[in-house]
């Protein structure tokens, strides 16, 4: 599991969702729960946060990731890459600190990704759980 | 507010026990007494309920005193406005649904509240009819509505729906939460199914030996982090292997078999047995109607 903190900076809401803009040290991140701050009071402009998303849903990325739809992207260096025959783990230095990453072996070696390149680790918005 | 500090030397299989409870419920708020049978907790509900009578203690409820041991005060239970609901219904057979409800009421009272029972608990079709002819799920229904006739301030349930099957259940929870609402009202819970515990609690009471062990939200006292997650099921872990990174778990949750991947932090703690609460975002599931 992932866990950062983060403040709130912005609440969209509509209908029964609401669409949170958070920032966790120097990087935006979005998140998008099935609540709104009637049924969630933690759900407040400028409230800290725990962000949560697992390794498995973390994707990797080398070279220009301008054009992905992804809305949570962390810049960094491999820092470490465990190899096994189906799944490698991998652990990424980033600016909000280590995010560890479970991609297939087979993209590990098709991306070419070792220790120390630059890569960018990204989430779905739809993947990140928030707690209080 | 219901403030409750009491004190009773009880009898039990395993021997003596001194019930020590010091505790303060809020109004409005759904409190669950969770813990082993024996621990006090039907007891607790009897001396709120004046029906058992403490060595000591005071009760106030919404600053109204119902016992004040040293003070020699102590309400009999028809004054304490509190409303009971056992695991068996103990309705009156010779009487139809309706007049059970008519019956709680005392003489001269109003009798819309009967009506308005009826129609929120969803027995006008029951109305008529006598307890045999109902189902264990109608029959607590019906047992819930005449509890509600006098208007308690406080609503005790003492493992109402423990002897009914899930999906029966899970509608007289939902019952339970309307009126509740619906009535404003305090409502004590004895429940020892972790999933009934958390959809419904605004606070939980663990009961361990006569005494509070600990108290507070459901995550609080189950000790897991709160999360935005929607879908959320608490369950019991059949299998645990590991694989690579990951554990697969296999967990049993209601009547249905689910696997999972834990990662190794979640994972490195879990053991077959262990009791736990899976969440996944409530975007990702595929759905497909059945039958």
């Amino acid at each position: 599991m992932n866990i950062l903190k983060g403040i709130i900076e912005k609440l969209t809401i509509h209908g029964k969702l609401t669409l949170i803009n958070l920032k966790v040290k120097d990087v935006l991140m979005s998140a998008i729960v099935i609540d709104t701050p009637d049924t969630a009071p933690y759900l407040k402009t400028g409230n800290e946060i725990t962000v949560l998303f697992k390794e498995t849903e973390v994707i990797m990325a080398t070279g220009n990731t301008d054009q992905i739809s992804l809305r949570n992207k962390f810049y960094g260096t491999i820092d470490k890459i465990e190899t096994n025959e189906i799944l490698s783990k991998l652990t990424i230095n980033t600016s909000v600190g280590k995010i560890k990453s479970i991609i297939t072996t087979n993209a590990v070696n098709q991306l070419q990704l070792k220790k120390n390149i630059e890569v960018t680790a990204m989430v779905k918005t739809n993947e990140i759980m928030l707690s209080e | 507010m219901i403030e409750i500090d009491i004190h009773k030397k009880l009898k039990s299989s395993q021997g003596e026990m001194l019930l020590n409870i010091q505790t303060t419920i809020k109004k409005g708020d759904l409190v669950t007494l969770y813990g082993n049978s024996g621990a006090g907790k039907t007891s607790i509900l009897r001396i709120v309920a004046g029906l058992l009578q403490p060595d000591s203690g005071k009760i106030n409820v919404n600053g109204k005193t119902w016992l004040n041991t040293a003070k020699k005060i102590n309400l009999k239970p028809q004054k304490r406005k509190v409303g009971f609901v056992f695991q068996d219904y103990a309705l009156f057979p010779n009487m139809t649904v309706k007049e059970n409800l008519l019956f709680a009421l005392n003489k001269g009272e109003d009798n819309s509240i009967v009506n308005h029972l009826v129609e929120i608990i969803e027995l006008g079709e029951l109305q008529n009819r006598k307890p045999q002819t109902l189902s264990g799920g109608q029959k607590q229904r019906v047992a819930l509505a005449r509890a509600l006739v006098q208007k308690p301030s406080i609503l005790m349930l003492d493992e109402p729906l423990s002897a009914l099957d899930s999906e029966i259940r899970f509608k007289l929870q939902q019952y339970i939460l309307n009126v509740h609402k619906e009535y404003k009202l305090t409502t004590l819970l004895i429940s020892h199914d972790i999933s009934e515990i958390i959809r419904m609690s605004d606070k939980v009471l663990q009961i361990e030996h006569g005494k509070i062990t600990r108290q507070g939200k459901p995550n609080e006292v189950f000790n897991y982090t709160g999360l935005s997650a929607k879908f959320q099921f608490t369950g019991t872990i059949i299998e645990i292997s590991k694989q690579d990174f990951l554990y697969i778990l296999s967990i049993r949750i209601g009547k249905d078999l689910v696997k999972v991947v834990a990662d190794e932090t979640e994972g490195e703690h879990l053991k077959a047995g262990d009791k736990i609460v899976v969440s996944a975002k409530a975007l990702n599931p595929i759905i497909q109607k059945i039958g």
